[in-house]
């Protein structure tokens, strides 16, 4: 069956994509040289945003390439809104808006101009892309000042005219890479609510590359962590959080080294803040009176003990591996 | 800057295929360049030998009324090849698109480089060769309207002036070298201008490399042809060889006594080397960091 993409009623339909997928990887490899950034792979995301994580050198700005179609991997293959990354690339950055982590601007340029620009670039009629320029805009927040030279912006503003010129012809699918760096705190709370706004609508999904975890867990509801080219997790982050272990956090009194140690032979993974608080992952054949009965075999005092909420913070620092 | 209350709206329209996916690029480009300081003037000062030769060509055709003006120098106000070529071989008009390049060129893509524009670029349905084009088409537009418009205006004049089309009949090739020497100007200045500012994301800088490596080609050739007194030496130097190849193209004599080919092979290969050159810097591998 011919791949039929219907851009007006935004509905997709191919024999071979996975329904509800709009992004679907299969094994995907890519080396810069000796250097393997990506190593199999395998993706599906569907509506809604997701986040995509990872430690540097992870592979995301690879993924991203791949997904934007600027790189072509060097095994596997995918779809992107049912089309093919290796042979539709022109129809996928139709459909795509990307809003880059760089600064990025026209100098001589003003707002309303320069979103136009990449409108028409898209391939919207030149009044049609005018006429909508102002409306993301004003919606971007950026309405008052349309009219300024981009050069005169200030680093929050050119956050948001970067999110405009990704939504100016209504893509289906945004890829967001850190949206929110260089934003001031009420700033980065306005954008966050505009990405929020932007991917609680079914028919646009957006993918937000972001070192803030909060960010990301604000306004997603799924997430990839990507780790050493591979995937380490993927999925709804509340049922990832839902995770095999225990947190807890407790202070001690007594020889800290020698119960860590303990701790560790037992399957636990500790850390240990600078406030002297430590945080023990605890495995799921591991029972709570255990620790105790180490802390008591190791002659430690246990003066605090609280069971943590897992946050996305220690599920990304498990998953990969990091404090 | 309170964020809009309302929510996201979907554009109702319809995506377009572009048969030209370059012309938006072109359009911004030529815009942008009206705005520089002193573009409107220079380009003004570069239409000046075009106003002048077209004085030229009335007079020719008037001859009897300003004999008491030209005193025996008629020869200057032949209009025949030699006539075309002096206009589109001129040092002043060669030096004036360097100028014009220099204002409305440099930044071309040293302008994208140094502001990561290139990344917006490639994320649209844009080739590396429709972006090329589009910047291209900018450096040719404002030679187009040094070299074709007023060549082919001279041609048309003239016929007009002398009310037959006996001039025409005379020099029959006029008209096509007329486009093949703008041609020429065109894709040699346009990838000359547009390779250069690919290697620098300082515009200044690039203005200096643009307006410098013309220059000292020049410079060049004068020191070697002083001392060895080699015409092959001619070959150094962007002008002369875009002179000599000129001179070819209208059926002249070039102004040094050696063979416009090799002339017209430096200008290519060096017109090949820039695509070699721009494509490699234009990589859309880049665009994300």
């Amino acid at each position: 069956m011919p791949f039929v993409f219907n851009y007006d009623s935004r509905e997709f339909a191919d024999g071979q994509a996975q329904a509800g997928m709009n992004i679907e990887l299969k094994d995907i490899h890519f080396s810069y040289g000796s250097v393997k950034a990506l190593d199999g792979v395998d993706l599906s995301i569907g509506e809604g945003a997701c986040g995509l994580l990872g430690p540097n050198g992870a592979g995301k700005s690879t993924l991203l390439r791949i997904l934007l179609g600027f790189l072509r991997p060097d095994r596997g293959e995918g779809r992107i809104l049912g089309r093919d990354i290796l042979h539709d690339q022109f129809a996928i950055r139709r459909l795509v808006g990307y809003m880059p982590e760089d600064d990025c601007l026209i100098p001589g340029l003003d707002a309303v101009a320069f979103t136009a620009y990449f409108g028409e670039l898209s391939g919207m009629p030149r009044q049609e892309a005018m006429k909508r320029a102002h409306d993301v805009l004003f919606y971007v927040g950026l309405g008052e000042a349309r009219y300024r030279l981009l050069e005169t912006y200030s680093a929050g503003m050119k956050q948001r005219i970067k999110l405009a010129q990704a939504l100016v012809h209504d893509p289906k699918l945004l890829f967001l890479d850190e949206p929110t760096s260089n934003l001031d705190p009420q700033g980065r709370s306005e954008v966050l609510e505009l990405i929020k706004d932007i991917s609680s609508r079914k028919d646009i999904q957006v993918l937000i590359s972001s070192h803030i975890l909060s960010d990301i867990e604000f306004t997603c509801s799924n997430v990839v962590i990507l780790n050493k080219g591979r995937i380490a997790a993927q999925g709804e982050i509340q049922a990832l959080k839902q995770v095999d272990y225990s947190l807890y956090e407790m202070r001690i009194k007594g020889e800290a080294e020698t119960f860590i140690r303990a701790l560790r032979e037992s399957g636990c993974r500790v850390e240990e803040t600078e406030e002297g608080l430590l945080k023990v992952y605890m495995p799921p054949d591991l029972r709570r009176d255990g620790l105790f009965r180490i802390a008591a075999r190791e002659n430690i005092q246990i003066r605090h003990f609280v069971q943590s909420r897992t946050s996305l913070e220690d599920l990304f620092a498990k998953t990969v591996g990091v404090d | 800057m309170p964020i809009s209350e309302q929510g996201y709206r979907h554009w109702e329209g319809t995506l377009i295929g572009r048969r030209r996916p370059w012309a938006p690029i072109t359009r911004l480009g030529i815009k942008l360049a009206f705005k520089r300081k002193y573009f409107k003037f220079v380009l003004g000062v570069s239409l000046l030998p075009a106003l002048i030769f077209t004085v030229g060509i009335y007079i020719s055709e008037k001859i009897e009324d300003f004999k008491f003006m030209i005193r025996g120098r008629n020869r200057f106000l032949t209009v025949d090849p030699a006539y075309f070529k002096a206009y589109f071989t001129g040092d002043f008009l060669l030096f004036m698109m360097v100028m014009i390049m220099v204002l409305a060129g440099a930044g071309l893509i040293a302008d994208d480089l140094k502001h990561n524009s290139l990344q917006l670029y490639f994320a649209r349905p844009l080739r590396k060769r429709d972006y090329l084009l589009g910047k291209l088409g900018v450096v040719s537009f404002f030679l187009l309207l040094q070299t074709l418009v007023p060549g082919l205006l001279f041609f048309l004049l003239k016929l007009i002036f002398s009310g037959s089309f006996k001039f025409f009949t005379q020099y029959p090739r006029i008209p096509l070298a007329v486009v093949l020497d703008s041609l020429l100007l065109i894709v040699f200045f346009g990838l000359y201008t547009l390779v250069l500012s690919s290697l620098g994301r300082n515009r200044r800088f690039v203005s200096i490399l643009i307006f410098l490596v013309y220059l000292f080609s020049d410079i060049f050739f004068g020191v070697f042809y002083g001392i060895f007194h080699l015409p092959a030496f001619c070959l150094l130097s962007l002008k002369a060889d875009l002179q000599q190849v000129g001179a070819a193209l209208f059926g002249v004599p070039g102004p040094y006594e050696f063979p416009w080919m090799y002339s017209a092979l430096v200008l290519a290969g060096l017109s090949a080397a820039a695509v070699f050159v721009l494509l490699r810097k234009i990589n859309s591998v880049e665009v994300i960091k």
